[in-house]
């Protein structure tokens, strides 16, 4: 089962998205614990190790949060185990406070943690640079820049975390970890899993007062060590040293400015660092010894060029230096060949082979006009339903909106635009503790199961210890939908669909306390909304569960299943046009008729949920065969 | 740009299998032992979004994000997305584009306050397309792929009419193959109908533009 390419002997040459060449390096270095919170971009290792991890002798589960999860690698490695966890950078906010102390304590075993930015934010809350931790934690690092290297840098970081005792970071990016390229594996071999006794003193991983003092005193030794030998790591390349005009590029930034070199036809030296913390302080000054132009080019803050631009004071003080400090390069948003070829233009004062600025210039004027396309609620998915019923149950009266991370943020988009703040998970809790301290209307928190399960508890602590007077509204879809429909601790199985205990969130919400809770079917939208109204309209805390599963987790399964789906259609000679179906409700498989004017349904879209046939006031959409919706 | 390099910047709306087509062409490659790249989109964006993937098959680069104004072949599974990436075909590029229409959720609220509006349709965008290039193609890929029996291979379908062009050097018997590993063993046939129905449509109509294999 699972991918192939994961499971089968090398060496060969192999097509594979670097999310999965990781997984490989990991599986070929003997990994024997698993464990991760899913979160783009790196959800897709989660899932291939989840769609493998029955093939290998190991250990996997999806933990409830990064933090749980990284302190379940430190558990097996402290042991002497070789671990992996992932997570995104905002994850490791999650995850810090265990990340820093293990950088005192170290392991014992190889562990290995990737770490992704996601520059642009495409499916982020921040554009947030992950690398900083690393130097501020004196965990070493290394970026890759394609699957290949990835997969060759996971590897080796096995066999560093296990050379100097403490966990390595892998730290990538969005265009890193979403880009598919040719891998060369190498050979398979796995040992059985076999339990280890605890052969440590007492006190090996305690770090507290005089113990962290003399932690503290062997990493600052340990982290010169390892900066000599990244000195001469094979991941760091330095191209043709023939151009007193030198480039320093790592990670995605590295790809870049190869293909704008390309671009321009231009040949500086050029500095690939793989190794990006301890950064190889020597290798940087002997490259930029000889150089009278230097741009560094990395995306998002400028971590690699504020040391480099020290390390040139004393080895080069004439060294003019060109990036983000000099305003050619951004602090903000992702780069792309054109940009990175834009900003060596303008620095070496070179034509552009082509005019971008025209290329785009054309293009807006031809697509004037043309609609945006939002992401949107999938055509069934049960979150549009209950934010129609929540709209319906609070028509006319003032309220504050707290919403956190999951599918269910996309409210705020248009057309809905309904969501008043976001800012990390879990964190519609406390936001709402404060606005309903703070404001006169009435406070809403909206959170997802998963969501809730890693970030959301202790807010819900809070807000009952102290009697908060807000409506917390669970969306449970029984998975982690967003990243991949992962399972959650409201599911009864983890990772390679094995069994696991499925938390009852009734249960769970009655023992933290809450005495008022109703529980509704979003698909059921009339009662739903009426229920709910009725709960918001009472003093909090207490708890709205709306409870149906993500679509396109049901209609994979009843695909799998051999189960049709019947979609929904609409009645022209009944339709009034009420546009009901359209309004407050936005769902992908609906548009208008041209000439007609009357909703229609798209057979291959629809879900056939039958949500908008039960909120028509005229009854005119019914199922395709004839059936009511 | 290098000698031998070839982008093709595929789009489409969440949902309508780019991943699984730019994995068979990569997997082909890897086959063929051509090296090939790509810059994906997973996450937020799928959900019924505007997505996109750039697929870069040569030596000689790295980044695969493809520079704008240079993609050789602009694939769109949904006619308006075709439009929206305009800026990343090169100079009378090729566009090779499906004839169905996805209407916006956002398009379709404002059609409900205005009796008067028309959506943006397949006839918009290849007027307006046609202003940057001579070598577009919109093919009926949702009809075939019913035909076949299956609308999911409107993907293969797609990729079916792209094969048959010359500048597109990955061999035949590579993609089909990848196909044959990259679906579910009980589609494999009706996927490999939507290729060589995808191939005969180009025959019908791209080919009079562009030039195709032989």
């Amino acid at each position: 089962m699972g991918i192939p390419e994961l499971t089968r002997d090398g060496p060969s040459k192999v097509f594979l998205l670097c999310n999965e060449a990781i997984v490989r390096g990991a599986i070929e270095a003997d990994v024997k614990v698993i464990a991760a919170y899913p979160g783009s971009p790196t959800s897709e290792i989660l899932d291939s190790f989840s769609s493998v991890a029955s093939n290998f002798d190991c250990r996997m589960e999806i933990s409830s949060n990064e933090k749980v999860a990284l302190e379940t690698c430190a558990g097996a490695s402290m042991a002497g185990m070789r671990s992996i966890t992932s997570m995104k950078s905002v994850g490791l906010n999650v995850a810090s406070d265990s990340f820093f102390s293990l950088s005192y304590t170290g392991v014992k075993g190889g562990m290995v943690m990737v770490v992704a930015d996601d520059p642009h934010a495409h499916s982020s809350q921040t554009e947030q640079d992950g690398r900083p931790y690393a130097s501020s934690a004196y965990i070493p690092m290394l970026s890759p820049s394609d699957p290949d290297e990835a997969y060759r840098m996971t590897k080796a970081a096995f066999g560093i975390s296990e050379k100097y005792g403490v966990p390595v970071m892998l730290h990538t990016s969005t265009r890193v970890n979403h880009q598919s390229g040719m891998v060369q594996t190498g050979r398979l071999t796995r040992t059985p899993f076999r339990k280890l006794n605890w052969d440590h003193p007492p006190g090996r991983f305690v770090t507290v007062a005089d113990s962290a003092r003399k932690f503290k005193a062997e990493l600052l030794e340990r982290t010169k060590k390892i900066e000599e030998d990244f000195a001469a790591s094979e991941f760091n390349l330095i191209s043709d040293k023939d151009s007193d005009i030198g480039v320093v590029a790592s990670g995605a930034g590295y790809n870049y400015a190869f293909d704008a070199i390309d671009i321009l036809n231009i040949q500086p030296a050029l500095l690939k660092l793989g190794t990006t913390y301890p950064m190889p302080k020597k290798l940087i000054a002997d490259f930029v010894s000889d150089l009278s132009t230097l741009v560094v080019v990395e995306e998002l803050s400028p971590y690699m060029e504020t040391p480099i631009t020290a390390i040139a004071k004393d080895a080069n003080p004439d060294l003019k230096i060109f990036g983000k400090a000099s305003g050619h390069l951004s602090e903000t948003l992702e780069y792309n060949p054109n940009i990175v070829a834009e900003a060596f233009a303008k620095i070496l004062g070179l034509k552009l082979p082509v005019d971008y600025d025209k290329i785009s210039r054309r293009a807006k004027e031809l697509k004037r006009g043309l609609p945006d396309r939002w992401p949107t609620f999938c055509a069934g998915c049960p979150h549009r339903a209950t934010l129609h019923a929540l709209l319906q149950a609070m028509k006319g009266q003032k309220h504050v909106l707290a919403t956190d991370i999951g599918c269910y943020s996309m409210s705020f988009m248009p057309p809905t635009e309904y969501g008043d703040t976001l800012l990390s998970m879990g964190a519609c809790m406390g936001v709402a503790a404060g606005l309903q301290y703070a404001i006169n209307e009435k406070v809403i928190a909206m959170i997802g199961d998963s969501t809730f399960y890693h970030a959301g508890l202790p807010g819900l602590v809070n807000a009952v210890h102290h009697g908060d007077d807000l409506t917390l509204i669970i969306l449970d879809n029984e998975v982690t939908a967003m990243t991949g429909q992962q399972p959650n601790p409201g599911s009864d199985v983890t990772a390679g669909q094995r069994p696991a205990k499925r938390l009852v969130l009734e249960d769970v919400l009655k023992g933290l306390g809450i005495d008022d809770l109703t529980v509704v079917d979003p698909y059921d939208v009339k009662d739903a909304a009426a229920r709910m109204k009725e709960a918001l309209s009472r003093k909090g805390p207490n708890v709205i569960v709306s409870r149906r599963a993500c679509a396109l987790y049901s209609d994979r399964n009843k695909r799998r299943r051999g189960e049709a789906i019947v979609s929904n259609a609409v009645n022209e000679d009944v339709c009034k046009m009420p546009y009901m179906c359209v309004r407050e409700f936005n769902c992908p498989a609906i548009s208008i008729d041209d000439e007609r004017r009357k909703a229609r349904i798209s057979e291959e879209l629809c879900d056939g949920c039958g949500v908008c046939g039960r909120i028509c006031p005229f009854g005119s959409i019914q199922q395709k065969n004839g059936g009511s919706s | 740009m290098s000698a031998r390099e070839f982008s093709i910047f595929m789009c489409g709306v969440g949902g309508q299998g780019l991943v699984l087509l730019s994995n068979v062409i990569g997997s082909a490659c890897a086959r063929a032992g051509i090296r090939a790249l790509t810059g994906e989109q997973h996450g937020l964006s799928q959900r019924s979004g505007s997505i996109n993937i750039h697929m870069r098959i040569g030596d000689g680069i790295r980044s695969p994000l493809i520079p704008l104004g240079s993609a050789g072949v602009l694939l769109a599974l949904e006619a308006l997305e075709a439009l929206r990436y305009i800026e990343y075909l090169r100079d009378n590029g090729i566009v090779l584009m499906n004839t169905r229409v996805q209407h916006p959720v956002g398009e379709t609220a404002a059609h409900m306050k205005d009796k008067k509006a028309r959506y943006f349709s397949v006839d918009d965008v290849k007027g307006r397309l046609s202003k940057v290039t001579n070598k577009l193609s919109a093919i009926d890929a949702q009809d075939i792929a019913r035909s076949v029996g299956n609308p999911l291979t409107e993907n293969i379908v797609m990729l079916g009419a792209l094969s048959t062009i010359e500048d597109f050097w990955v061999p035949e018997g590579a993609l089909t193959e990848a196909i044959r590993e990259s679906v579910p063993k009980k589609a494999i046939d009706v996927n490999l109908k939507a290729f060589k129905l995808g191939q005969g449509a180009a025959h019908n109509d791209l080919c009079n533009v562009v030039k195709c294999r032989e």
